[in-house]
């Protein structure tokens, strides 16, 4: 039977490899985007960023000195056992996985307002920033299936959140979700992006939709709808760092859920950064 | 000397850098810096800038002739530049340049009105990739400088060998609108 302990250690070292790796998508999209890159300065810009995820790799550093809010999309099946306090196991692999990395110590301390203000000083401790509210799904099966992702700030801050009238046209959804970014990806200053975006009924869901994207996407396998966004925002010349050039995105991730009787679909766009999705996913046994 | 070029064409800037270099620097020139750099972000710029026009810089030790200020936290996860267009951030821009910065070094596009007021002070605004694991490797020092109550916001003095950044935006003209 699954332990605690064993979630505590699985989530720890999720999140380490999260905030500390490139996947092989990520090497890949690089290599290409180095090979047709055009711009010198733009390509100096890529190559540092790979440098960066080797000595990453080789001194178990974080990628970026932003080294994220932790969240998780914990996937149940529907015949697993599960340990009593497996969620706040899950938080606690978060704290010791904050700690080992170790993560920025950007908790803000205080009430409310000293909290908004940042008037009440931070804590040192990495591990007190606090697991983000976690998606929990049902699937087939006797596994648990854990995601961390480590969500920067600079994509938080050019990320979008609002209604589109669909006029029952999947082009035209998508099309403003990508104007969205275009208009956005000039002040990010860490491109190439890869936009992350969800559809769905509520701002919640197409947050969580968004998420979900960030934790499928995989930029070695990209659909139609999502190379045509990639194309829109390349053909913006923003470049690596905004420096121009013909990397600006590296791929897109789209994720579409429930949707209602409506004109309106909302939809949730954030333009991942340079080294996002940071991500990592571990798979324990939940039999008897 | 405070310049020197590399056969990469990479031109190596050290600190204090004094006004010839900056009048050589163009936009898109590939730098590396070394010596000494402070690191300070939005909560300690607007303070340092007040403190700069109230004339009390010698009050916290802090000198900012021909100095480089990084838009960046320091801890434990390293360093790295953030947005500098922040409110904090790119308004305390004119006031430190009136007050000796040569080089404000951080990421995304500034205003125009940036632009000018570097170029009035003969200042730069370079940019760098948030490559923290990279630059972990070029940090031989670090000491809070000043403000240590904000944390990992504090501003900080490193010593560095090799900073990579690319100039910006230098003599009113800026690499983001004049990028191909």
């Amino acid at each position: 039977m699954l332990t605690k302990k064993e979630i505590e250690k699985a989530v720890r070292d999720c999140l380490v490899k999260a905030g500390t790796t490139f996947r092989a998508d990520q090497h890949k999209a690089y290599r290409k985007a180095i090979e047709r890159e055009t711009n010198l300065n733009a390509r100096w810009v890529l190559e540092r960023i790979v440098e960066n995820a080797r000595i990453a790799k080789k001194i178990k550093a974080p990628l970026c000195d932003d080294s994220g809010i932790p969240h998780a999309i914990v996937e149940i099946g529907k015949d697993a056992n599960l340990p009593r306090g497996w969620l706040s196991a899950i938080e606690d692999g978060v704290v010791q996985g904050l700690r080992t990395m170790p993560g920025r110590p950007m908790a803000v301390k205080g009430n409310e307002v000293e909290r908004v203000e940042q008037s009440g000083g931070l804590f040192q401790d990495p591990g007190k920033l606090v697991l983000a509210p976690v998606t929990v799904k049902s699937v087939s099966g006797t596994r648990i299936k854990i995601t961390v992702l480590l969500l920067g700030g600079g994509p938080e801050i050019r990320a979008k959140t609002y209604r589109v009238f669909h006029e029952r046209s999947m082009d035209r959804v998508v099309e403003e979700a990508a104007r969205w970014i275009t208009t956005e990806v000039k002040n990010l200053g860490c491109t190439p992006v890869v936009p992350a975006i969800g559809i769905g009924r509520t701002h919640m869901e197409a947050s969580a939709l968004m998420l979900e994207a960030m934790k499928e996407g995989n930029l070695n396998r990209q659909s139609p709808l999502e190379t045509r966004v990639t194309q829109w925002i390349n053909a913006t010349r923003v470049g690596p760092l905004g420096l121009g050039g013909d990397t600006t995105a590296l791929g897109t991730f789209i994720k579409v859920g429930h949707l209602r009787a409506s004109g309106v679909r909302i939809v949730s766009a954030r333009p991942c950064c340079c080294f996002e999705p940071r991500k990592a996913t571990v798979i324990l046994d939940g039999t008897d | 000397m405070k310049k020197s070029q590399k056969s990469t064409g990479i031109i190596t800037v050290s600190t204090p850098i004094d006004d010839e270099v900056i009048h050589t620097l163009k936009i898109g020139d590939q730098i590396e810096l070394q010596g000494k750099v402070y690191c300070g972000r939005d909560a300690v710029l607007p303070r340092l800038a007040d403190f700069f026009l109230e004339n009390r810089l010698d009050e916290i030790n802090v000198n900012l002739k021909g100095s480089v200020i990084f838009h960046s936290a320091v801890s434990p996860a390293g360093i790295g530049p953030t947005t500098s267009s922040k409110v904090e951030i790119e308004g305390s821009i004119p006031t430190l340049s009136r007050a000796g910065v040569k080089i404000h070094l951080g990421k995304g596009a500034l205003s125009m009105d940036t632009a000018k007021a570097l170029a009035e002070n003969n200042a730069l605004f370079a940019i760098t990739p948030p490559v923290s694991a990279l630059f972990t490797d070029k940090i031989e020092e670090q000491r809070v400088a000043a403000f240590k109550e904000e944390g990992m916001e504090a501003l900080y003095e490193l010593k560095v060998k090799g900073l990579p950044a690319i100039i910006a935006i230098a003599h009113g003209k800026s690499i983001f609108t004049e990028q191909a």
